[in-house]
């Protein structure tokens, strides 16, 4: 019966209702895109971290993975150092460099990372060959789309580029052996991946043995922290930075978007609490006269209470629900503005939606409904009976 | 004796060389403007010693005087960075990391733009290597992560503000409903609906104009807490929030608008009902 | 035999105003209401008719005095225990009627059995023949904004009737209805009064004061005229 006389109190006033289910519908969209804001960038970046199942990264101390120029010199040793810890399985040594190829007499520069084809975790190889041999390297669309060229063309790289003079040094021929997806660069970022010797080399690299970075697999059920632990007593020369850590980093880095996604989810709460009190104080107002006749004929206060939270649960409901369309559109869209931040991987969201998201805007609606007929239920339990009589008489 | 030495101690101070520290290294280590303190670009913890890969035994250590603590600048792309900074002359920074006679950088003043412009010219035709950018240039190429961020800010704002207009739509809708009652029986003696119509969206005006002044001054009060929360978070003397006049003048004029509109709304319902009606019978 | 209703001695101030004046709206009422009675209290306004019928009601606390209603003194009870009294023991018709009117005609006489526990079919079938005793069986789905003031009034009456109290409590029942409708509510009370209900009604109608077994007059707080029975009863019974 409480249910019935709810739904059929909110029914009786259709656009007050459908206003107010609207205001809490904008309401839940906002918790919603906050919600998943706050999760999303952790799960996106963690997902992309753990895409190629390389647990540790290796980069020189004081810096993120190619965070700048800086390099860890003997690299081999390392890797030795590395291969005696029984942990490990596979330890991918990574150099990122520019080069750069003559295309209409301009030079086109691209990102590009020598590293061991066989134990790489940077690219996913969509077409041709792996960049195997000495003169081979595999290429991205964008590398592809800005020199105008395909898969097996043969192109001379270069090391060195000066704009003024227009010359290149450093000079290499290669063939494009095949075609990439690289998993952490930028959409539209140019890249080449080749052998990690061929580029140190072009590079000048060779006799310090350069790289930027290490990415190490594990054996399943290695417990990474005690593993980093040992990489950072062994090779002091370097972070080692476990995905955990590395998420971490990321979020010092991108907190502002994490706290403003609290604020903004908390100030949406806010509102939707106000909106939904203020509907249920009016509503209550109007309706005194058949509260206290309700009360006169021996309905409890507590059944009362039960009456007008019960309205204040169903209007939230009706919001929320209606606003996880409204925030899904809203989150994608919000996405695409932030998608464009530079440097940003082209595999990361902002706004990750999982349905532990959904649960929780939800859920945190469904709490503020109840809290939001608090005072209007209580003001109507309360009611003093007679004098409310009375005054429905005057009026 | 030790009356003696302190001629010796300063002459030896005069010869140390001065460095400047950033104010939250001076605060986290307790360094103060005098000390002395060794740098070196030595990696800490037992690496320099023989046989531990990549070590260097002989990284240059040099003992210098703390003459000056920086504060942060108000840099946007400065302020998620929590690495340290140090101001070193430079002679002395290229010996203690070994780079020779190299920079990164040269920064050039000019008088006027007219004198940039030269500048500008005559650098890339005498200079091989590299090229000379004006600032503005590079200001431009690396603001678009501000740009994004911006875009983001209105487009909340925008959010913010749709999800306000139908709030108050709402509440104003409510509160003028409350007071059928009253307004029939005004009908009922004689008054027009014009005066009942004008009489609800006068009041919705000043509900809209009262109420903007009171968000004025929390969104004023809510500024500072952010500003003070992140310039705290942060340790950067950046402004993230600023309150201007035509920040406060747009909320208000929107409030109005918005407020007018709602009653205006608000009171057509209330105008078309039957008196009779609105009052119960 | 012990009266259905007794009170002694009941008093009740309001405090009313800015200044916080006393008014005392019921000073000493003493009375007795056997089972089966039918008694019209009359008066002017401002006289504490209403509010002596809310202290008789429990709806309102007295500040002194004593009430026992079925046996069982309400004063000193607790708001739970008044309200589950009230519900299962007295019936309220009020002059608004108070209906309310998201519900239909018959979900609106079922609501008090709701209250009480009553299973669904139990209650649905019982508000049926309630509305079928006060001539609103084809009107039983209507909602109350489809229904004429005096078809209003009698499903009021039929919800006050819901858990079979043993008093039912009236307060301006024909005030907002025409002579003609307030007739047939006279006549609906008589034929409860008939089949054993114990009514007071509050009125200003002549015609339902005089339709009852006894009539006690207020003023300023007090019964100035308590008379055993009206003339046109007195007459009847003769």
């Amino acid at each position: 019966m409480r249910i019935l006389l709810a739904l059929a109190a909110l029914r009786s006033h259709r656009v007050r209702t459908a206003l107010a289910v609207l205001g809490v519908a904008v309401a839940a969209a906002m918790l919603l895109c906050m919600v998943m804001l706050s999760a999303g960038l952790r799960e996106s970046f963690r997902e992309l971290l753990l895409a190629r199942g390389f647990q540790l990264r290796l980069s020189p101390r004081g810096t993120l993975p190619f965070d700048t120029e800086a390099t860890i010199s003997d690299a081999s040793t390392i890797v030795q150092t590395l291969a005696a810890q029984p942990d490990v399985v596979t330890v991918s040594a990574v150099l990122g460099a520019q080069l750069h190829v003559e295309q209409g007499g301009e030079g086109v520069t691209t990102f590009a990372l020598g590293v061991n084809p066989a134990a790489q975790g940077d690219y996913e190889l969509l077409e041709g060959r792996d960049a195997k041999a000495p003169d081979a390297l595999v290429a991205n669309d964008a590398f592809l789309a800005a020199a105008g060229a395909r898969v097996g063309d043969t192109l001379t790289f270069a090391a060195g580029y000066d704009p003024q003079l227009r010359s290149f040094s450093g000079e290499r021929t290669m063939v494009v052996s095949g075609r990439a997806r690289f998993l952490y660069l930028a959409s539209g970022q140019s890249a080449v991946a080749l052998e990690l010797r061929v580029l140190q080399d072009m590079t000048g690299r060779a006799g310090s043995d350069e790289v930027s970075l290490f990415m190490v697999r594990l054996r399943d059920g290695a417990d990474v922290e005690a593993v980093r632990a040992w990489i950072q007593e062994h090779v002091p020369r370097v972070d080692a930075i476990s995905t955990a850590e590395a998420m971490q980093r990321v979020d010092e880095r991108l907190s502002y978007f994490r706290q403003l996604g609290f604020i903004l989810g908390a100030v949406s709460l806010i509102v939707g609490f106000l909106l939904v009190t203020t509907l249920m104080t009016v509503s209550v107002n109007e309706r005194l006269g058949e509260i206290a006749v309700m009360r006169a004929m021996g309905v409890s206060r507590l059944h009362v209470i039960h009456q007008i939270l019960l309205e204040g649960l169903a209007m939230s409901l009706a919001g929320g629900i209606a606003g996880l369309g409204l925030g899904l559109v809203t989150a994608r869209y919000l996405n695409s503005i932030l998608s464009a931040f530079p440097g940003l991987p082209e595999a990361i969201d902002f706004f990750l939606f999982q349905p532990r998201s959904a649960w929780t805007a939800l859920g945190l609606l469904v709490l503020v409904g109840v809290a939001a007929g608090i005072y209007p239920s209580w003001r109507a339990a309360t009611l003093p009976i007679a004098g409310a009589l009375h005054e429905e008489a005057v009026a | 004796m030790l009356l003696a030495a302190l001629p010796l101690f300063f002459a030896l101070q005069a010869q140390l060389r001065t460095v400047a520290v950033g104010a939250d290294l001076a605060a986290d280590a307790g360094i103060a403007v005098g000390d002395t303190v060794v740098i070196s670009a030595r990696p800490p913890a037992g690496v320099g010693e023989e046989g531990v890969p990549g070590g260097r035994a002989d990284w240059p250590v040099d003992s210098v005087v703390v003459s000056a603590i920086v504060e942060r600048r108000a840099d946007p792309s400065e302020i998620a960075r929590n690495d340290y900074r140090v101001r070193l002359h430079l002679d002395q920074l290229e010996r203690l990391v070994g780079y020779g006679n190299r920079v990164d950088r040269f920064a050039v003043g000019t008088f006027d733009s007219a004198a940039t412009e030269q500048a500008l010219r005559s650098i890339e035709d005498a200079a091989f290597g590299f090229q000379a950018h004006r600032s503005r240039d590079i200001a431009a190429e690396t603001s678009t992560t501000f740009a994004v961020v911006s875009r983001f800010h209105r487009a909340i704002g925008v959010i913010t503000i749709v999800a306000s207009a139908v709030f108050l739509l709402c509440i104003l809708l409510l509160k003028v409903e409350e007071r059928r009652r009253g307004m029939g029986a005004l009908r009922l003696i004689g008054l027009s609906r014009r005066t009942v119509f004008s009489t609800v969206v006068i009041e919705a005006a000043f509900v809209s104009v009262l109420g903007s002044a009171l968000g004025v001054l929390v969104g004023w009060a809510a500024s500072a807490a952010v500003n003070a929360y992140y310039q705290s978070f942060y340790r950067t003397p950046l402004r993230f929030s600023i309150v201007t006049a035509d920040i406060v003048l747009f909320a208000v004029l929107l409030s109005l608008v918005l407020g007018v509109v709602a009653g205006a709304v608000a009171a057509l319902r209330l105008v078309r009902a039957p008196p009779l009606e609105l009052i119960g019978r | 035999m012990t009266p259905l209703l007794g009170a002694r001695d009941l008093r009740r101030d309001y405090r009313m105003g800015r200044r916080g004046e006393v008014v005392q709206a019921v000073r000493g009422v003493s009375l007795e209401v056997p089972r089966g009675d039918y008694l019209a209290i009359v008066g002017p306004s401002g006289s504490g008719k209403s509010s002596l019928l809310n202290l008789l009601g429990a709806i309102d606390t007295p500040d002194a005095g004593e009430l026992s209603i079925a046996g069982r003194n309400v004063v000193g009870m607790s708001d739970r225990e008044l309200t589950d009294f009230r519900l299962r023991n007295i019936g309220f018709v009020f002059q608004r009627f108070y209906l309310l009117p998201v519900l239909t005609a018959r979900e609106n006489v079922e609501l008090p059995m709701a209250e009480a526990g009553v299973p669904r079919a139990v209650r649905r079938a019982r508000a049926s023949e309630l509305l079928a005793y006060v001539g609103l069986a084809p009107r039983e789905h209507h909602r109350p904004t489809q229904l004429s003031g005096g078809e209003q009034q009698r499903v009021a009456i039929a919800r006050a009737l819901a858990n079979r109290p043993a008093l039912l409590l009236a307060d301006e029942p024909t005030g907002e209805l025409d002579a003609r409708t307030g007739e047939e509510i006279i006549e609906l009370f008589g034929r409860l009064n008939a089949d054993g209900t114990t009514l007071v009604v509050v009125t200003h109608d002549e015609e339902l004061a005089s339709a009852a077994r006894r009539v006690i007059h207020m003023k300023d707080g007090v019964i100035v005229v308590p008379r055993e029975e009206s003339p046109t009863r007195r007459i009847e019974r003769e």
